[in-house]
């Protein structure tokens, strides 16, 4: 093993040698390239754009350079095309826009943070309500999202009320999707 | 890199989207708010169809400043959700809506008149 000294002198022993490279690279680098345009003809500049080109691209086995490689024009295809949701047509009478009026005045309560607009009470027998009118309606056929659309609730708030229903009839989930395939509802 | 011409903006409602492939890629062109958005529908997760699953404003959840909830609230920023396991990315930056560095590869559209280009 060869200790950090012995290392670190052979460096120095290289250094005379590679010093006296240094000049002869410096000559080698200003035949190759001119120092500036001034006395060039516009041969001299055309020959050594020719000569630098000639290194970029190398020429095959005959001697040729092979055809630059213009590329095809991309194929565009459409695979499928996804609409936005159309909403619901929209019809009145007094009692639904008393109905419209009172659920964006409970909005507004909500957007401050004040969950105790309604009491228990008042929101069980809203909910009741509500749960009975929409179920008679979609198994009459008359079906319609039960929300306006996809940003009228999150998923988090769907999730909980689901569950409550349900755990307030004593069903499960696996009672729900046995029911939901029979009845097609 | 060219433009790619792939349909009328008339046939383009806000909300709606298309896929389209061009050449080797596979992209997610959507209309939002009168803008044109097109992203890679590779899914930076698994690379499931990362533009062809719901549209779904962001959720955040408000809090006062005891840091008790005020709910989940949706907010003005739309999201695009990939089906496979819901990476969610952010619909104007192609950026996961959580850790920015996670991005799709977005791609510039151009409008000339009616015809829409995808830079590609
Ligand atoms: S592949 Fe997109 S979320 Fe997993």
């Amino acid at each position: 093993m060869s200790s950090p000294r012995t290392k670190k002198a052979a460096p120095k022993a290289a250094k005379p040698s590679t010093k006296a490279a240094k000049p002869a690279i410096k000559a080698s680098r200003a035949a190759s390239k001119p120092a500036s345009d001034e006395g060039m003809t516009g041969r001299d500049k055309a020959n050594f754009i020719k000569a630098m080109m000639e290194g970029i691209a190398p020429k095959d086995a005959s001697g040729k350079r092979p055809p630059i490689k213009v590329e095809a024009p991309k194929k565009v295809e459409i695979l499928r095309k996804i609409s936005a949701p159309t909403p619901v047509e929209r019809k009145s009478n007094p009692l639904s826009d008393e109905a419209l009026k009172f659920a964006a005045r409970l909005e507004e309560k909500f957007a401050n943070g004040d969950f105790e607009a309604l009491t228990p009470e008042a929101t069980q027998a809203l909910m009741t309500a509500i749960c009975k009118l929409y179920s008679a309606n979609a198994e009459a056929g008359n079906k319609f999202p039960v929300v306006k659309d996809r940003f009228s609730v999150t998923g988090t708030d769907a999730m909980i009320l689901c569950g409550a229903l349900l755990k307030a009839v004593d069903l499960q989930v696996f009672e729900l999707g046995m029911w939901q395939s029979w009845s097609g509802i | 890199m060219a433009e790619q011409f792939i349909g009328k903006a008339s046939e383009f409602k806000d909300g709606d989207r298309q896929i389209v492939r061009i050449g080797e890629d596979e992209i997610g062109v959507f209309k939002h708010e009168g803008a044109f958005y097109a992203y890679s529908n590779f899914c930076l997760h698994q690379g499931g169809p990362a533009c062809e699953g719901l549209t779904i404003a962001n959720v955040e959840e408000r809090l006062r400043p005891d840091k008790t909830s005020m709910g989940l609230h949706f907010t003005d920023q739309m999201n695009f959700v990939c089906p496979w396991h819901g990476y969610e990315y952010d619909m104007k930056t192609g950026c996961h809506v959580k850790d920015k560095s996670v991005k799709l590869r977005k791609y510039d559209v151009v409008t000339k008149g009616n015809d829409v280009y995808v830079v590609a």
